[in-house]
C-alpha cells in the first residue's frame, strides 16, 4: 500500500513540476525569433502555424495579437547595450522610416500591462515623430518629459519592456523580418544623472 | 527494474505530461477567462461591446494598445452562423476585424485597405451551411472573439471612431 502512496505522490510531483516548467516557459521563456538590438519577433505569432509553446506564450504575454499580414509586433526589454530597461533611467529610441501603414512603441510593465501612470504618454508613434531630411527619427523614453519631442513615459513602470507594432507591414517586412530597420534604443542617463 | 529507477521514470514522464499538458490546455483557459470578461461573464454573446479607450487602468487584456479602439464580439456558433458588419471609420483611418478561436488562433482577418466601404463577412463552423455571396469565414471552433481596431491615438479621434463603430453588428444570420 505505501509503495502505491509513494507512486502516487512521484506522479503528482512530477505533473507539478511539469506544469510549473511549463507556467516559467510561457512567462519568462520569451519568443524566439528575429530581431535586432534586443528586439525580438516571431512570424508565427497569431498563426493557426503557431508552435504549441509559441501559442501559450503568446496567449500569456500578447493575446489576440494579430498575423503577420496585418500587424508585427517586436518586443524588447534591453537597451542597445543589453542592460535591462529600467524606470529610472532615460533611453533615447531612434530610427529611420519603417515599412508599414503606420507604427508605434508602447512601454509595459513587468505584468504586460500598461504602467500605472496618469502621463497620457503611454506611446509615441509614427504621428508624433518629426524625421529629418534622411527620414531619422527620435524619441524619448523616460519618467519625465523633456522637451517638445515625441515622449513615451516610464513613471512607475518598474522594470519594462517596449513593444514596436507595424501595422499593415510591407510585404517585404512580413517575408523577411531581418529587413525591417529595427529603432536602437540608447540609455542616456539614470537615476537623474546630467 | 529497481524501484530508484520506476520512481525517476514515473517522475520523468508525469513532468513531460504535466509541461505539455500545460502548455497545450494554457491557450484555451486564458481565452475562456479573456472572453468571460469582455463577455460580461457570457450575458453579451454574439454582439458587439464597445471597449473604453484605453487607460494605464486598462486589465483585461494584456498588452492593450493606448492607440487602438477596441471593440469585442465574443461569439458562439453552435446555433448557426453569424454575420459581421461593421462601417469605416469617419476620416478612412485604420480599422480592421480579426476572427480569434478558442485556441486563440487568428484564423481571419479583414483591414479597411480591402475594404473601404465597411466590412462584411459570414463566419460559420466548418460544416454549417451559409447562403448569400459574402466572404465566409470558416472556424473549427464554436466559440472566440472578433475584435474591431481602429486608430485613434488621441481623445478626439477616439470620439470620432466611437461613433462610427456603434454601427457594427454581429449577429445570428
Amino acid at each position: 500500500m505505501a509503495k502505491h502512496w509513494k507512486l502516487a505522490l512521484t506522479i503528482v510531483a512530477g505533473l507539478a513540476v511539469g506544469a510549473g516548467s511549463a507556467a516559467w516557459s510561457m512567462k519568462r521563456g520569451g519568443l524566439s525569433g528575429v530581431g535586432a538590438g534586443g528586439w525580438y519577433g516571431n512570424s508565427v505569432t497569431g498563426s493557426v502555424d503557431a508552435d504549441p509553446w509559441t501559442r501559450a506564450r503568446v496567449a500569456l504575454t500578447g493575446l489576440l495579437a494579430l498575423n503577420k499580414s496585418q500587424a508585427i509586433y517586436f518586443t524588447t526589454n534591453v537597451d542597445a547595450a543589453g542592460a535591462r530597461l529600467r524606470e529610472d533611467c532615460r533611453y533615447r529610441v531612434a530610427g529611420a522610416a519603417l515599412p508599414a501603414r503606420w507604427w508605434s512603441v508602447t512601454v509595459y510593465a513587468d505584468d504586460d500591462y500598461l504602467p500605472l501612470n496618469d502621463d497620457d504618454a503611454l506611446s509615441f508613434d509614427a504621428t508624433e515623430v518629426k524625421p529629418d531630411a534622411a527620414g531619422q527619427w527620435t524619441a524619448l523614453v523616460a519618467p519625465q518629459r523633456a522637451g517638445e519631442g515625441a515622449w513615451a513615459s516610464s513613471r512607475k513602470a518598474g522594470d519594462y519592456s517596449l513593444t514596436l507594432r507595424l501595422y499593415q507591414p510591407a510585404k517585404s517586412a512580413q517575408d523577411d523580418y531581418a529587413s525591417i530597420p529595427m529603432p536602437s534604443v540608447t540609455r542616456i542617463d539614470c537615476g537623474g544623472a546630467a | 527494474m529497481n524501484a530508484g529507477l520506476k520512481y525517476a521514470l514515473a517522475f520523468a514522464l508525469a513532468a513531460g505530461a504535466g509541461h505539455v499538458g500545460t502548455i497545450v490546455a494554457a491557450p484555451f483557459a486564458i481565452m475562456h477567462v479573456v472572453t468571460g470578461k469582455m463577455s460580461q461573464d457570457r450575458t453579451a454573446i454574439n454582439r458587439f461591446v464597445f471597449g473604453e479607450r484605453v487607460t494605464q487602468n486598462s486589465r483585461n487584456v494584456v498588452r492593450p494598445s493606448p492607440d487602438l479602439a477596441y471593440s469585442s464580439c465574443v461569439y458562439d456558433l453552435s446555433e448557426g452562423p453569424l454575420l459581421v458588419t461593421a462601417p469605416p471609420s469617419p476620416d478612412n483611418g485604420y480599422v480592421s476585424l480579426s476572427v480569434f478561436d478558442a485556441r486563440t488562433d487568428n484564423t481571419a482577418v479583414f483591414d479597411s485597405s480591402q475594404f473601404p466601404q465597411g466590412i462584411r463577412f459570414v463566419l460559420a463552423r466548418e460544416g454549417q451551411a451559409v447562403a448569400g455571396g459574402d466572404p465566409v469565414v470558416r472556424t473549427s471552433h464554436d466559440t472566440g472573439v472578433i475584435l474591431d481596431r481602429r486608430l485613434a491615438p488621441t481623445a478626439e479621434r477616439f470620439a470620432a471612431v466611437d461613433k462610427a463603430r456603434r454601427m457594427n453588428s454581429c449577429a445570428p444570420l
